[in-house]
């Protein structure tokens, strides 16, 4: 389109397309009981938050039941709840209450980042440094063009 | 500067024990391991997030992945319309919901730090959601089409309101952009200490050297 606008929802030829493919037969917060907030006092937990299956978890993983069963399978590696989400295609507060129950069963642990840590010099210098190395597309780290 | 007392080693707060003090964690994963240590959990990498603002298709998506590992990955998240916090949600049926698609991808910097790079929704009537995925940001990336220099006011409000180092990237659709630096930043009304610097979100080098200027901005903010 001359204007630029690459409309998500729209093919080329103005046909809406389902960026989410078919709706889900089962209401988000049906698999939550209702519950919306992951906690009955604390904030959402970050999209960033790391999320890891537990020894247990892992062991308990044939008596897990859907949504529970697929979000301890997929935290055998660390993933954030925005990882989560996507990747299981879950709304993310359904992750966030999830995840909080299997924490409390003891089949993940939740690592909750803090804000102090994040944007301490000693960590974002670190960042800086590592992204410093990542190449230009060609795979030098820069190009005189 | 403050000392930030860190809550355990990795700057987590960890609900269930841990096996403790890990000195170093292995990066590569053990490809094949035993299914021992496959079971062990792992001390996750501690994610640092940026975030990646703008009008509606002014390159966000394209930016990040330019530069992320991964695919870019999409969560969708049905909120209300009007900005009610999500515990309204079940107190409130009549309000509609909108579905708003947010992308996002990730770079490795070492085994126990991960960059996430996330996309706002365009629309600024979305605003309300930006929380959810701000919080704890280091800093924003505001992406700009010079050809539709107000889509990106409601960005730059956003992080000039909540305070949050942020830098301003013109994106040169075409290798080139319709005003230059020193007219957007007076058409913006941008403190002079917001760079504004020219990019293209296709080239990798391009999006991690913006990336850059918003980590520095971020690091003098911390050293400040």
């Amino acid at each position: 389109m001359a204007d630029g606008r690459t409309a998500r929802g729209a093919d080329d030829d103005g046909f809406p397309v389902d960026p989410f493919g078919p709706v889900a037969a089962v209401r988000p917060f049906l698999v939550t009981a209702g519950r919306v907030a992951p906690t009955a006092s604390g904030r959402p937990v970050p999209v960033e938050t790391q999320v890891v299956a537990t020894a247990e978890g892992l062991e308990a993983l044939d008596r897990l039941s859907f949504e529970q069963h697929d979000i301890v399978a997929a935290c055998r590696q660390p993933q954030s709840i925005a990882e989560i989400a996507a990747r299981l295609r879950l709304h993310l507060n359904v992750v966030r209450v999830l995840a909080e129950d299997l924490r409390a069963a003891g089949q993940l642990t939740v690592h909750v980042p803090h804000i102090d840590v994040t944007r301490d010099a000693s960590v974002l210098r670190r960042v800086i440094d590592g992204l410093r190395a990542v190449p230009d597309s060609r795979g030098v780290l820069r190009d005189t063009d | 500067m403050a000392s930030a007392p860190s809550p355990t080693p990795g700057g987590y707060s960890v609900t269930p024990t841990e096996p403790a003090a890990r000195p170093r964690a292995h990066g590569s994963a053990p490809a094949g391991g035993t299914l021992g240590a496959a079971q062990t959990a792992v001390r996750p990498p501690l994610p640092v997030k940026m975030v990646i603002a703008g009008g509606f298709g002014v390159g966000k998506t394209t930016a990040v992945g330019s530069i992320s590992e991964i695919e870019p990955l999409t969560t969708e998240a049905a909120i209300t319309e009007v900005a009610a916090g999500v515990d309204d949600l079940t107190h409130t049926p009549r309000k509609t919901t909108t579905t708003v698609a947010m992308d996002f991808g990730c770079i490795t910097i070492d085994p126990t730090l991960k960059l996430y790079l996330f996309g706002t929704p365009g629309q600024d009537r979305f605003g309300f959601m930006w929380d959810d995925i701000v919080e704890g940001a280091v800093g924003g990336l505001v992406i700009v089409d010079t050809r539709r220099l107000d889509d990106c006011y409601a960005a730059v409000d956003y992080f000039e309101h909540k305070d949050i180092p942020f830098a301003v990237a013109l994106n040169a659709f075409d290798g080139k952009v319709e005003y230059d630096v020193n007219e957007v930043r007076w058409a913006l009304d941008v403190s002079e200490h917001v760079p504004v610097v020219v990019f293209d979100a296709r080239e990798r080098g391009s999006v991690r050297d913006a990336l850059l200027v918003v980590l520095e901005q971020a690091l003098a903010r911390s050293e400040g």
